[in-house]
């Protein structure tokens, strides 16, 4: 157990991270809004937890670690943080409608790229080093990242089920007859957009800790691709769907490296599945747009499951 | 005479550069079933559009219970009063039944009151209630306007505005969907409708307005217009 811990204990907070960031791109498309900005926030929460740790707390004694209460506090100014900004970009940004919306949101962060590439404050190219620890080692993240990811689903479980989460619903399913029936566009689809901006900020701010290292490699558009991919495969219209998504696709490539180790497999073959795992990425996102064209997890699924079950 | 319901005053709307309603006068009063009929593209739905505010008024004055409509927003125009019931029934095809009329009833905060309402909707449209969990896209044409209709019916509007609701149905359920229509007028609603079909929509209505290229052109009761014989050559046939 021990030694299983230490070898994936870094994959398994990777994965409920990746849950997480799935979700906050699920948000705004609960809407209807295909927004690419997670990486944005994901990457304006990581500046903020890291420059607050190294330079506006006081410096963690040797040998001891970093006070839980300060990443705490990080978190929750980073969600305030991406809020605000998310309620600023959304405004004017979700007047824009599919494509013309995602490539905005693509631009945002980029504009957060560039910027972190070049101010002072973010450490410009290098980035910020030496964030502090507030956990032994990489597994006992799970103290906080459990709980969020936790937290997260139930929240947006929740959320679908509420009568925002059905405005949302119309919103993405028929603007016209939801403001007709005195939906507000607008309101809601800032208000989703928000949701997830608060979402990915606050991850971010955990992750700059997780990863020791903040640069403006973190967040770029590789990455909303990915946190896409995750939501296109897991299920687009369920809650659970970008959680699994983001869970399975992260695994993915370790789950490779061990079938690469299998015995007796050509050599070739192995040094496919470990180098090649791009590829098979590619392929399994073209598969699955076939042959699950709604994803893994569908509301059907789940209304059948939930039959079985009573 | 009593105070009209509904008073639209010059009402111009624009898409584009394309002028779609010339400034048009209609007035509506309370309990009446006043019909707007016209050609394809005269402006019909886009008067209703305007009056519920989902597009916006050029100029013109829309006043309702004395207040100008054209100063409110979409979610006000049905706290104050109005359903909409868009072309083409515009259920939500994937979510259910149940969830299509909790969201006609959005802007209300009465939770038991809003379940009182749909238990109601169910008592009143029994197709839908055998159906409540099924999603919306599943049923079918008439069953789907019957969930529009109940829908709007869910923000409890003193004024009902119906864009087509016999459109793409078979006639025998377009039969039945004004059977409901008459009723609802009989129980106080004041019904604001737009329709192709001239002779269903003037049989069951009060009064009736032409509308053309954006312009009312013939006015008058329902018995009258369909007498008229520019209404009946257009329209009639």
């Amino acid at each position: 157990m021990a030694e299983f811990i230490t070898t994936y204990g870094f994959l398994i907070v990777s994965m409920v991270f990746a849950a997480m960031l799935a979700l906050s791109l699920y948000l705004p498309l609960m809407t209807g809004q295909l927004s690419l900005a997670s990486p944005g926030f994901y990457a304006l929460g990581g500046y903020i937890a890291a420059v607050m740790s190294t330079k506006v707390f006081p410096p963690t004694p040797q040998g001891e670690i970093f006070p839980l209460v300060y990443l705490l506090i990080e978190m929750l100014v980073a969600a305030v943080a991406s809020a605000l900004l998310a309620v600023l970009i959304g405004i004017p940004a979700l007047r824009l409608r599919g494509i013309y919306l995602a490539l905005a949101t693509i631009a945002f962060v980029e504009v957060v790229r560039v910027l972190s590439l070049n101010l002072e404050i973010t450490g410009k190219a290098i980035g910020i080093f030496g964030i502090p620890q507030p956990f032994l080692n990489k597994f006992e993240y799970m103290w906080i990242a459990a709980p969020m990811l936790i937290l997260s689903t139930w929240f947006v479980y929740r959320l679908e089920r509420s009568r925002v989460g059905r405005a949302f619903a119309a919103l993405r399913e028929d603007e016209l007859a939801a403001t007709a029936m005195g939906v507000n566009p607008t309101y809601n689809k800032v208000l989703s957009f928000t949701m997830g901006a608060v979402l990915a900020g606050v991850v971010g701010a955990v992750s700059a800790h997780f990863l020791n290292t903040w640069n403006a490699r973190q967040g770029t558009f590789d990455a909303a691709i990915l946190y896409l991919a995750f939501v296109i495969i897991g299920g687009s219209r369920t809650y659970l769907g970008p959680v699994l998504g983001g869970l399975l696709l992260t695994a993915l490539p370790e789950v490779l490296r061990a079938l690469a180790g299998v015995e007796f497999l050509p050599a070739f073959v192995a040094q496919f599945l470990v180098d090649g795992r791009l590829i098979i990425y590619g392929l399994l996102i073209a598969l699955a747009t076939i042959f699950f064209p709604q994803g893994l997890i569908t509301p059907t699924m789940l209304k059948r499951l939930a039959r079985r079950g009573t | 005479m009593t105070t009209p319901a509904l008073d639209i005053q010059n009402l111009t709307v624009y898409y584009g550069a394309i002028q779609a309603l010339q400034g048009i006068n209609i007035t509506v009063y309370p309990g009446e079933v006043v019909t707007l009929i016209g050609a394809n593209g005269a402006g019909k739905s886009t008067t209703l559009r305007a009056i519920s505010r989902i597009v916006k008024a050029r100029s013109g004055q829309i006043r309702y219970d004395g207040r100008d409509l054209t100063a409110l927003r979409a979610d006000e125009v049905v706290r104050a009063g109005i359903a909409h019931v868009p072309e083409g029934r515009r259920v939500l095809a994937r979510l259910s039944v149940a969830d299509n009329l909790f969201l006609g009833a959005y802007t209300r905060n009465d939770r038991a009151e809003i379940q009182h309402d749909l238990e109601e909707m169910f008592r009143r449209f029994p197709r839908l209630a055998e159906r409540r969990a099924q999603l919306a896209g599943t049923l079918s044409g008439g069953e789907q306007q019957m969930l529009a209709i109940a829908r709007a019916l869910m923000s409890r509007p003193r004024l009902l505005l119906l864009d087509e609701p016999s459109l793409g149905l078979a006639p025998i359920i377009v039969r039945e969907i004004f059977e409901i229509i008459r009723n609802l007028n009989s129980t106080g609603v004041t019904i604001l409708l737009v329709e192709q079909n001239a002779q269903l929509a003037l049989q069951n209505a009060h009064r009736g307005y032409v509308l053309e290229a954006g312009s009312i052109t013939i006015t008058g009761e329902a018995k009258a217009l369909a007498g008229d014989e520019r209404v009946k050559k257009a329209y009639l046939g």
